[in-house]
């Protein structure tokens, strides 16, 4: 059984190759948080979901805390109500993930925005926090 | 063969790795995104959301054309040294994907779901032991294929292959038998689930259960109702799924714990001393990218910074999976027989018929989540 397996790593062996993922991993995290903490200038803050801007309650220069709902989405829920199945359309609060100040707000009350493709507005967070 | 030193190494790794890389390059940015565009069958992006075709499958399957077709049959020397470089990728993937849960996820699925799911996942991983052991399949085999039928198909074969010292071919199996089984049931399940008048809960809870490949849960849930919200049985299906996929680490050990068991019995050797020369720790990282995720410190769920991370987890994924694709060899699939399917297909129809029956006997049409 020991014969078949084949030399399919880079590293002296198996055991040394799990450890070199751990720390690949752990660089990969830790490069991550600290370019969006420290690094990056601005950050693009796409949609939470797939759905239709209902309302934009930030613009240009409105300073923001953690939690502060930034828009809200007009989403389509559906459900099953005695067999039968109910579409309800439902408005859905967004908030904002750190601190920081509102530099643009591209997207405009009606747009139609796919989760994690259309920008809703540009933050400069506050350093050290992850946006 | 001549010793090189650190660099030289390193120097070796580069043509073989560029290619990996490259590949990937063109798949997500250009081949990808052009499939979620084409119109077939009068649905848009039907080549994704129908047949599942993502990165992933693209590029194990590029990587299978490299070896079967365009390198001959065997990987060239001057990219062998970059292709050797394909676990390290796909155990740091494996161990990004920890980052994808939290303990609070699994809480709001409720005790009795948890343990359908689990004894599911568990009652299948011991038929397809059952079942290689009637047969006579090797070992490995046997162990990647209930990792596969049992968990979440790819990413549990792909993860538990390293700790059983399976051949790629053996991987190639596990995942060309779940990924055909997953395509049938993906045609034929809305049409059940309607007939059926299953509700999205019940219909996601079923497809979450019983289909063992998570892309091809996620499109047999979009093809039963292809709104995404709270709610849907995409909603429900990727909850379901995800216990299965938390369930990744466990199976691992597991299954691992019953090969090396066997080899140690083999080789009259004890168990906890082969167990800790040569468990696959990277598993435990998983666990700790899982805390770190519960604990809130990768960012809050829905933020830009895990947006970034789970790119970066998805570029490293598909790398390794480019790099899998190039050492599967279509010659030791057709030697290796037919054996591996017949276990393999026996047990995704018994658990895909006994989730039914689960799922209609004993789930509500709607639940609080």
């Amino acid at each position: 059984m020991s014969e078949k397996k084949q030399s399919m790593t880079v590293f002296r062996s198996d055991r040394h190759e799990d450890v070199a993922a751990m720390i690949f991993a752990g660089l990969v995290v830790l490069f991550v948080l600290g370019y969006m903490a420290f690094i990056v200038p601005e950050v693009h803050v796409t949609a939470a979901m797939d759905g239709k801007v209902a309302s934009i309650l930030v613009q240009s220069g409105t300073e923001v805390k953690k939690g502060d709902t930034i828009y809200t989405l007009e989403v389509v829920e559906k459900k099953w109500v005695n067999n039968v199945m109910q579409e309800n359309t439902v408005i859905k609060d967004i908030t904002v993930k750190a601190d920081g100040k509102v530099l643009d707000v591209p997207a405009k009350v009606g747009d139609k925005v796919k989760k994690s493709k259309n920008t809703i507005i540009v933050l400069n967070h506050v350093k050290g926090t992850l946006p | 063969m001549e010793e090189r030193g650190t660099l030289g190494k390193l120097a070796a790794i580069i043509p073989g790795l560029a290619l990996m890389v490259g590949t990937l390059a063109v798949l997500r940015l250009y081949v990808e995104p052009w499939m979620g565009e084409v119109t077939l069958f009068g649905v848009k992006g039907w080549l994704v959301k129908v047949l599942s075709l993502n990165y992933i499958l693209l590029s194990i399957i590029t990587g299978m054309l490299f070896r079967n077709f365009i390198f001959g049959g065997r990987i060239p020397a001057w990219a062998e040294e970059g292709f050797r470089t394909t676990r390290l990728f796909i155990k740091t993937g494996v161990i990004m994907l920890g980052s994808l849960y939290t303990l609070q996820t699994l809480l709001k699925l409720g005790v009795s779901a948890a343990v359908l799911i689990l004894g599911f996942v568990f009652g299948t991983v011991f038929l397809v032991m059952f079942l290689g052991r009637m047969m006579k399949v090797d070992r490995s085999v046997t162990a990647v294929m209930a990792a596969a039928c049992g968990v979440c198909g790819v990413s549990a074969a792909v993860a538990a292959a390293p700790g059983v010292r399976a051949r790629p071919v053996d991987l190639a199996l596990a995942i060309a038998t779940i990924l055909g089984f997953g395509i049938l049931t993906m045609f034929i399940s809305p049409f059940i689930g309607t007939a059926l008048n299953l509700s999205d809960f019940q219909y996601g809870a079923w497809v979450g259960t019983g289909i063992l490949n998570s892309g091809q849960v996620l499109a047999t849930c979009l093809a039963f109702n292809p709104n995404i919200a709270p709610g849907t049985a995409v909603a429900y299906g990727e909850v379901w799924n995800v216990v299965r996929v938390i369930s990744i680490p466990f199976v691992v050990f597991a299954i691992t714990v019953w090969y090396w068991k066997g080899e140690a019995d083999a080789k009259k050797a004890s168990l906890s001393k082969i167990l800790v020369s040569k468990f696959p720790v990277f598993v435990l990282g998983f666990f700790g990218m899982t805390a770190l995720s519960s604990l809130g410190m990768l960012g809050a769920e829905g933020s830009e910074t895990l947006h970034l991370l789970r790119t970066f987890m998805a570029w490293i994924f598909g790398i390794g999976l480019v790099g899998q694709g190039a050492y599967i060899d279509f010659r030791e699939i057709k030697a290796a027989g037919g054996k591996p399917l017949r276990i393999g297909i026996i047990a995704g129809t018994t658990k895909y018929i006994l989730a039914l029956i689960v799922i209609l006997l004993f789930m509500p049409k709607e639940v609080g989540f």
